[in-house]
C-alpha cells in the first residue's frame, strides 16, 4: 500500500505527487491546469483532471494520466468546460460538473456518457459521492447544494409516472457560491457539510433533508476536511487560517484555528485528511502544501508544488504491485493492455444507449497463487464407508433386485427346460410316427 | 533390541519409522495376502497424516529413509499387482504419498509414479475402480507438483498427457463414478495448469457439453460438469474474448432450450428477440455449445424434466463464470442475462388467452411441475449477476428492481421467496442507500406478510398461547398474543412441530439489511411498522423457549439448529431496528433490553453471545458518547477564552480595523454559555503552552495565540495587520533566521508580531521578568491543574514566547 498526496494548480504546474510517509517527491504528471475540485483519482486505476485551458473554444477538456507515466495518456473533450470532477471509489464512474450547471456521468470502462442532466442554474463547483457511492452531492456557484440518487436518475419510468423532481434534496441557504462539500461516515443518517464564499459552513442532515447548523467563520471558506471523529471539521479560509468547526458546539461562531499557513495572508485553498496517521494536508495560494498533525497542531512537513496556487489536493492509496519504477504501464498491470477510452461527448440516444455489456475489471491482486486440494484420502474413506454400510439401503435394494432377478431366471430356466422337453417329445413322436408310417 | 528402545513422548521423531513399519506389517496388504482388508486402510491413512510418518526426518536420516523406502516399495508393488483390489490400494496409497512425502522424494520420483498411473488409465483392461483411483491420484500428484515453482513447463506437459486419454475414457465408459473422477482431475488441471489444454480445448469442451446434454447424467454430476465448463475459458488463453464466447454460447443454448420449453406459454417474439440480442443478424453466430455435434438429440425435446435440468445446469455454469475470478477484464452481457431471467420469471404456467388451444392439459401439467426449479435457477443467476457487477449495475438497476418487485407479488413458493430475499439483500449491499430507497416498500410489505405470526402454524402459535409469553411485553403486544392464541385454539394444528424457519430467517435478514443500509432515509412510511414487527417477531421467537433450545440438543436434528438460527436472526433484526437511526427515540428500547438481558443469561450459547453483543451496542444508545475528538482533547481546553476576554477589553478600539463581518461576528459572542469551560481553561492552558514550548513547538503556541478565540483572533488579527505594515523592513530578516534554525516555516511571522505587540504593551520590564516567569511556569507545571491562579494567562504565554524568542 502506498499513500501519496497529489496536488494540482490552476496554472500549469502539472500534478505533483509525494509519498506522505517519506516525503519524497514522486512522479510529476505534466500538462495540468485544473480548476478547484477538478482533480480526481479514478479508483486505483488512473488520474483524471479537468482542464482550465480550452483547446477549442467552447468545449472543455479532461485528461487522464496513468500512474507511472508523466505524459497525458488520454484526452477527452466534453461539450462544455468541466469544473468539478469526481469518481466513485471503485473507479467505475466519473462525474463532471459543467459551467452551465449540467452534470455528466460517464462509465469509465467504455467512456460512454451514460447520463447528462441539468443540475444547477449556474456552474457546478464541487461534486462528492456519498459513502456507498449511491448518492451524489453537488454544489454550485448559485449557492445551492443538491443530493441526487444515481439509481433514480436512471429510472426514467418511475420518474415519468411520479413526476417528481430529479433531486432528493435541494439545500438553498448559502448566499454565494458553494466552495466545498464533505459528507461524513453516517450512512443513511450522514451529515453533509457545505462551505461557501459567504463565510459560513452549513451542516445538513441527509435523512431529514434540512439544515442542522449554521456555523459562521471570520472569512470566506475555500475548502473542508472532516475529522473522522465526526463532530468537527477543518475549514480552510481565505485569510490563510485553517479553522476548526464544531458540529455540536453551542456557539454559532467558529473561531478556533489549527494554524495559519502563510504570513502574507495567502488563502488556504484546499484540504485533505489522511486517515493513515491522522494527518491534515492543506494547500495554499503560494504553492505550498503543508502536512499537519491536528492532534498536536504541528506542521509535520511541507511540500512545494511550485509558484502557482495549489487548488486541489487528494490523498491516494494505491496497492503497488512490484517495482513502480518499471516502465510498465499501469494499464498492463491491471490485466488489460489498453488505456481507458476517452469520455464521449454526447449521450447515445434510443436503444443504443445500453448495449447490454458491462466491463468488469479483474480484482486487484488477482495474481495470488491458486490452490487445489488433495482427494486420495477422501476416496479411501468413501470406499471404506461404502463397504461398512453393507446393510445400507442401496445394497439392500440391490440385493433384493438380484434375488428377484435370480428367481426370475430360475423360473425362466424351468420354462425353457419344459419347452425343450415338450419340443423334444413332439419331435420324438413325429420321428416315431414318421418312421412308423 | 528395538523393543528396549525408549521414546521421549508421543512426538518423538524416532517413533515415526517404527509406527510406519508397524502399519506396513499389520495393516497394509501385501502381494501374498489373499484378501484386502479395506477397513484398516482408513486407519493407515489417518495415522500417517497425524504423525506425518512420510516426512523424512533429517536427523534420523537412515532410519526414517529406509522405512519410507519400504513403504514406497510396497505400494509400487501393489500398484503393479494383477489383482484389481490390490492395485487399487497401491494407487490410492500413492496418492496419499504424493500429499505427505518429503519434497525431495516427491521430486525425484513423481515422473515414474505419474507414468505408472497413466498406464493404468490407458490400459483398456483396467477395471473401473482402478481408473477412478488413478484419476484421483494423478490429481493429487499434480496438486503437489504445482507447488514446485521450477517445474512449471514439465508439469504442464505432464498434465497435457492425461487430458486426451481421460476424455476418451469418458466417451467410452458411462459410469458416473468414473466421470466424476475425470471431472475432478480436469478441474484440478484447469485450475493449476490451464496451459495444458492448449491443443485439446475444443475437444474437451465438446465432450463435456455432450455429457451435459446426455439424458443419463445425474443432477449432481451435471453440476460438476457445469462447474468445470465454467472454468474452461481460463484454459483458452484466459482472455476476455474466450470468456465472452463461452458466455454467448451458454446463453444461446439456454434460450434455444427455452424456445422449445415455453412454446405456447409465451409470445413467440420473446424468444426471437432474445436470440437476436445474443447473435445479432449482421455478425457470425458462434458454433453451438459443444461444437456441431452438440446439437440436441430429439429425445431431449420430449422430456420437460430433462430440458429443465439442462437449462439449470447451463445457468449454473453462467453463475460460476460470473463469480469465479478471472485475471482479465470481463465483458458481462448484463442486458442479456437480465432479460433471460425476466423471460423465465414471466412464465408462470398460465396460458395466454391466444395460446390456450395449442396446449394440452398434460403438457401444461408437465411444464408446471418443472417451473419452480427453473425459476430457482434463474433467480440464482440474477443474484450472481448482481454480485459480479456490483455498483456497475447502475444503468440496469431500475429494471432489476421492477423485476424483483413484480415477481415478489406473484411468487408464493417459500423456496423461491427465500431466493428473492437473498437477491434483495445482494442488491441492498451492492447498491447501498439509493437502492434502499427504491426497494424499501417492497421488502417491508413482503416481509410483514412472511413474518406475520397469524399466517404460520406450528410452534410459534403454541408459544404465544404459553402464559409466560404474555408477561413481558407491552399492552399492545399482549393483545396481539392473546388474539393469536384464541385463533390457534380453534385451528387444528400440530403441537410443537418445529417447522422450517428458513423463510422467516430470509425475511428477517432482508429487513435487517434494509435497516442497516437505509433505515433513516425516506423511511417515515414504514419505519414504525417495521420496528413493531421486529419487536414482536423477536419476542415470539424467544419467549418461553430460552431453556428449551438446549433440551432439543440430544437429537441430531436440523430443527434445533434452525430454531437457534431463527432466534439469532430475529434478535439481529430487532437490534438493527433499535440502533438504526430514526427520528424519534427507539420505541421498543425497554422491550429490547429486557429481551437481550434474559437471552444473555438463559439463551443457547450462540443466542447468548449475540445478546451480549446487542447489549453492548445498545449501551451507546442510552449513554451517547461525545467522542473525544481525535487528538483534540476537547474544544475548550486549548483555547483559553479568558485571554480573549482580556484582549477584548484591551483591543476593542482596534476592532475598527476589522471588516464588517468581524464586527458582526464579535458582537454576537455568546459569552455566558462558555463560562464553565473558561474556568478550567484558565488553569490548564498555560501549562500546556509551557510544555509545548519546552519541546520547541513554537508553532502550536503561536497558533493558539493567534487564533485562540474569536475575540482574540480579532485582536491579533488587527495587530498583525498593523504590525505588518510597520515592521516590514526588519521582520523578514529575523524570521528568515528562525526558519533556518528551526523547522517551522510560516507562523514565525505571526508569532513575532504577537510578541512585538506584547513588548509594546508591557514595556522593557518584560525582559527582566522573563526568568522569573519561566520559573513560575515550571512550578505551575509541577503543581496540579487545580491551581486557580487567575493571573491572565496571556501574560505568561507572552513572556514565555519572548523567552524562547530571545533564547533562539
Amino acid at each position: 500500500m502506498e499513500i501519496s498526496v497529489i496536488a494540482s494548480s490552476s496554472i500549469d504546474g502539472g500534478i505533483g505527487s509525494w509519498d506522505i510517509k517519506t516525503g519524497t517527491e514522486q512522479l510529476r504528471f505534466k500538462q495540468c491546469a485544473s480548476p478547484a475540485h477538478g482533480l480526481a483519482a479514478v479508483g486505483e486505476k488512473f488520474l483524471a483532471a479537468s482542464q482550465l485551458r480550452n483547446a477549442s473554444g467552447s468545449s472543455g477538456s479532461i485528461f487522464f494520466w496513468s500512474w507511472n507515466k508523466p505524459q497525458v495518456e488520454v484526452r477527452s473533450f466534453p461539450v462544455e468546460s468541466v469544473k468539478a470532477l469526481a469518481a466513485n471509489s471503485e473507479g467505475t464512474y466519473i462525474v463532471g460538473g459543467g459551467a452551465s450547471g449540467d452534470i455528466f456521468l460517464w462509465e469509465v470502462a467504455s467512456g460512454k456518457l451514460l447520463k447528462k442532466w441539468h443540475g444547477h442554474y449556474r456552474s457546478v463547483t464541487c461534486l462528492v459521492f456519498s459513502g456507498d457511492d449511491s448518492l451524489l452531492v453537488s454544489g454550485s456557484e448559485d449557492g445551492s447544494v443538491r443530493v441526487w440518487s444515481l439509481l433514480r436518475l436512471f429510472d426514467d419510468l418511475q420518474r415519468q409516472q411520479q413526476g417528481s423532481t430529479l433531486y432528493e434534496h435541494d439545500f438553498n441557504e448559502h448566499t454565494t457560491s458553494v466552495t466545498d462539500i464533505v459528507i461524513d461516515y453516517g450512512g443513511c443518517n450522514a451529515f453533509i457539510v457545505s462551505a461557501s464564499g459567504d463565510g459560513t459552513c452549513k451542516v445538513w442532515s441527509l435523512s431529514k433533508g434540512k439544515l442542522l447548523r449554521n456555523i459562521i467563520f471570520p472569512a470566506a471558506i475555500n475548502a473542508l476536511a472532516l475529522d473522522p471523529g465526526g463532530s468537527i471539521f477543518y475549514a480552510a479560509s481565505v485569510d490563510s487560517k485553517i479553522y476548526v468547526g464544531a458540529m455540536n458546539s453551542s456557539s454559532d461562531y467558529a473561531t478556533q484555528s489549527l494554524g495559519s499557513v502563510s504570513e502574507q495572508g495567502k488563502a488556504v485553498t484546499c484540504l485533505a485528511y489522511c486517515a493513515d496517521g491522522n494527518l491534515l494536508i492543506s494547500g495554499s495560494e503560494d504553492g505550498v502544501i503543508c502536512v499537519w498533525d491536528p492532534k498536536s497542531r504541528r506542521l509535520v512537513r511541507t511540500f512545494s508544488h511550485g509558484k502557482g496556487p495549489v487548488n486541489n489536493i487528494q490523498v491516494v492509496r494505491r496497492t503497488v504491485v512490484g517495482n513502480s519504477n518499471k516502465a510498465q504501464s499501469s494499464w498492463k498491470k491491471n490485466g488489460s493492455s489498453l488505456p481507458p477510452p476517452p469520455l464521449e461527448k454526447y449521450e447515445r440516444s434510443g436503444d443504443n444507449t445500453v448495449d447490454g455489456i458491462v466491463i468488469v475489471d479483474p480484482p486487484p491482486l488477482s495474481d495470488v497463487p491458486v490452490y487445489s486440494s488433495y482427494h486420495s484420502a477422501d476416496l479411501i474413506n468413501e470406499q471404506v464407508r461404502e463397504l461398512q454400510q453393507q446393510g445400507s439401503a442401496a445394497t439392500e435394494i440391490e440385493m433384493e433386485r438380484l434375488k428377484l432377478e435370480y428367481k426370475k431366471s430360475l423360473q425362466m430356466n424351468d420354462q425353457w427346460q419344459k419347452n425343450y422337453e415338450n419340443l423334444l417329445q413332439v419331435v420324438m413322436e413325429e420321428e416315431l410316427n414318421g418312421s412308423s408310417s | 533390541m528395538a523393543s528396549f528402545e525408549r521414546f521421549d513422548d508421543m512426538c518423538d521423531n524416532r517413533l515415526k519409522p517404527k509406527i510406519l513399519r508397524n502399519l506396513l506389517s499389520d495393516y497394509v496388504p501385501n502381494e501374498k495376502q489373499p484378501l484386502v482388508d479395506f477397513q484398516s486402510l482408513s486407519k493407515v491413512v489417518s495415522t500417517i497424516s497425524t504423525h506425518k510418518l512420510l516426512s523424512e526426518d533429517q536427523k534420523l536420516q537412515a532410519k526414517s529413509k529406509s522405512a519410507v523406502d519400504e513403504w514406497v516399495e510396497r505400494f509400487l508393488a501393489l500398484v503393479s499387482s494383477d489383482m484389481p483390489d490390490k492395485s487399487w490400494v497401491g494407487i490410492v496409497l500413492m496418492g496419499v504419498t504424493c500429499q505427505e512425502c518429503s519434497s525431495d522424494r516427491f521430486f525425484s520420483s513423481y515422473s515414474v509414479w505419474f507414468n505408472s498411473l497413466l498406464s493404468h488409465i490407458k490400459n483398456p483392461e483396467s477395471s473401473r475402480i482402478i481408473r477412478v483411483a488413478s484419476c484421483t491420484s494423478i490429481s493429487d500428484l499434480l496438486t503437489r507438483l504445482s507447488r514446485f515453482a521450477n517445474t512449471k513447463k514439465e508439469a504442464v506437459s505432464h498434465a497435457a498427457k492425461v487430458i486426451l486419454p481421460i476424455i476418451k475414457l469418458m466417451e467410452e465408459d458411462s459410469s458416473e463414478a468414473l466421470w466424476e473422477g475425470i471431472v475432478n482431475l480436469l478441474s484440478t488441471i484447469v485450475i493449476l495448469f490451464p496451459a495444458a489444454f492448449h491443443s485439446s480445448y475444443d475437444t474437451v469442451e465438446e465432450a463435456i457439453a455432450s455429457k451435459i446434454f446426455s439424458a443419463k447424467t445425474s443432477s449432481s454430476l451435471l453440476k460438476k460438469l457445469a462447474h468445470f465448463l465454467a472454468l474452461l475459458p481460463k484454459a483458452n488463453k484466459g482472455d476476455t474474448a474466450s470468456w465472452s464466447l463461452m458466455m454467448q454460447k451458454l446463453l444461446i443454448s439456454i434460450n434455444v432450450h427455452l424456445n422449445n420449453f415455453f412454446q405456447g406459454l409465451e409470445e413467440e417474439t420473446t424468444g426471437k428477440k432474445a436470440m437476436q440480442r445474443l447473435a445479432p443478424p449482421g455478425r457470425d453466430a458462434p458454433l453451438p455449445l459443444g461444437g456441431q455435434n452438440g446439437i440436441l438429440d430429439d429425445a431431449a425435446w420430449n422430456s420437460e424434466q430433462l430440458i429443465v435440468s439442462r437449462v439449470s445446469a447451463l445457468m449454473y455454469c453462467c453463475s460460476v463464470m460470473l463469480t469465479s475470478s478471472y485475471k482479465c477484464k470481463l465483458n458481462i452481457p448484463v442486458a442479456s442475462l437480465v432479460s433471460l431471467v425476466e423471460r423465465v420469471l414471466a412464465v408462470n404456467g398460465s396460458l395466454p388467452k391466444a395460446m390456450s388451444p395449442f396446449m394440452t392439459g398434460i403438457q401444461q401439467e408437465l411444464v408446471c411441475a418443472e417451473l419452480p426449479t427453473l425459476h430457482s435457477s434463474a433467480l440464482e443467476l440474477l443474484r450472481t449477476t448482481i454480485k459480479s457487477i456490483r455498483s456497475q449495475l447502475l444503468p440496469y438497476a431500475a429494471s432489476v428492481v421492477r423485476l424483483v418487485s413484480s415477481y415478489f407479488k406473484k411468487c408464493l413458493l417459500p423456496e423461491l421467496r427465500i431466493k428473492l430475499y437473498t437477491i434483495t439483500k445482494t442488491l441492498l449491499k451492492s447498491m447501498g442507500l439509493g437502492m434502499a430507497m427504491q426497494l424499501a416498500n417492497e421488502v417491508v410489505s413482503n416481509a410483514s406478510v412472511d413474518l406475520d405470526p397469524k399466517t404460520v402454524q406450528g410452534s410459534d402459535v403454541v408459544s404465544s398461547t404459553n402464559p409466560r409469553a404474555v408477561l413481558k411485553a407491552g399492552s399492545k403486544k399482549r393483545k396481539q398474543s392473546t388474539n393469536t392464541g384464541v385463533e390457534a385454539e380453534n385451528a387444528a394444528f400440530e403441537v410443537g412441530v418445529p417447522h422450517n424457519h428458513s423463510l422467516k430467517i430470509a425475511a428477517l435478514e432482508a429487513l435487517e439489511t434494509l435497516l442497516t443500509t437505509g433505515g433513516a432515509l425516506r423511511s417515515d412510511s414504514w419505519r414504525e411498522r417495521v420496528d413493531k414487527l421486529l419487536m414482536m417477531t423477536a419476542g415470539n421467537a424467544c419467549e418461553g423457549r430460552w431453556a428449551n433450545a438446549e433440551t432439543y440438543h440430544h437429537l441430531p436434528n436440523k430443527s434445533t439448529a434452525d430454531l437457534v438460527e431463527f432466534q439469532v436472526a430475529a434478535l439481529r433484526a430487532f437490534l438493527a431496528s433499535l440502533v438504526s437511526p430514526s427520528r424519534a427515540r427507539p420505541a421498543y428500547l425497554a422491550e429490547g433490553f429486557e429481551l437481550f438481558q434474559t437471552g444473555k443469561t438463559e439463551g443457547e450459547m450462540k443466542v447468548a453471545g449475540f445478546c451480549a453483543h446487542a447489549l453492548m451496542s445498545l449501551e451507546v444508545v442510552i449513554h451517547p458518547r461525545a467522542l473525544p475528538l481525535d487528538g483534540l482533547p476537547s474544544l475548550g481546553d486549548q483555547f483559553p477564552e479568558s485571554n480573549s476576554l482580556a484582549s477584548l477589553k484591551h483591543n476593542t478600539p482596534n476592532l475598527n480595523n476589522g471588516d464588517n463581518l468581524f464586527k458582526e461576528w464579535t458582537a454576537n459572542v455568546d459569552v455566558p454559555s462558555n463560562n464553565e469551560i473558561l474556568r478550567n481553561v484558565d488553569s490548564i492552558s498555560p501549562l500546556q503552552e509551557a510544555k509545548r514550548l519546552k519541546r520547541g513547538n513554537d508553532l502550536a503556541t503561536v497558533d493558539s495565540l493567534s487564533g485562540q478565540d474569536h475575540t482574540d483572533i480579532v485582536g491579533s488579527e488587527n495587530v498583525q495587520q498593523a504590525d505588518v505594515r510597520k515592521k516590514v523592513p526588519e521582520s523578514p530578516k529575523e524570521s528568515l533566521g528562525h526558519v533556518s534554525e528551526r523547522d517551522d516555516m510560516v507562523p514565525e511571522e505571526v508569532y513575532r508580531q504577537v510578541v512585538s505587540e506584547t513588548r509594546e504593551g508591557e514595556g522593557l520590564a518584560v525582559k527582566d521578568s522573563i526568568m522569573e516567569e519561566a520559573v513560575v511556569v515550571k512550578k505551575r507545571e509541577s503543581l496540579d491543574e487545580s491551581d486557580d491562579d487567575s493571573i491572565p494567562s496571556l501574560k505568561a504565554d507572552d513572556y514565555l514566547s519572548s523567552d524562547s524568542d530571545i533564547e533562539s
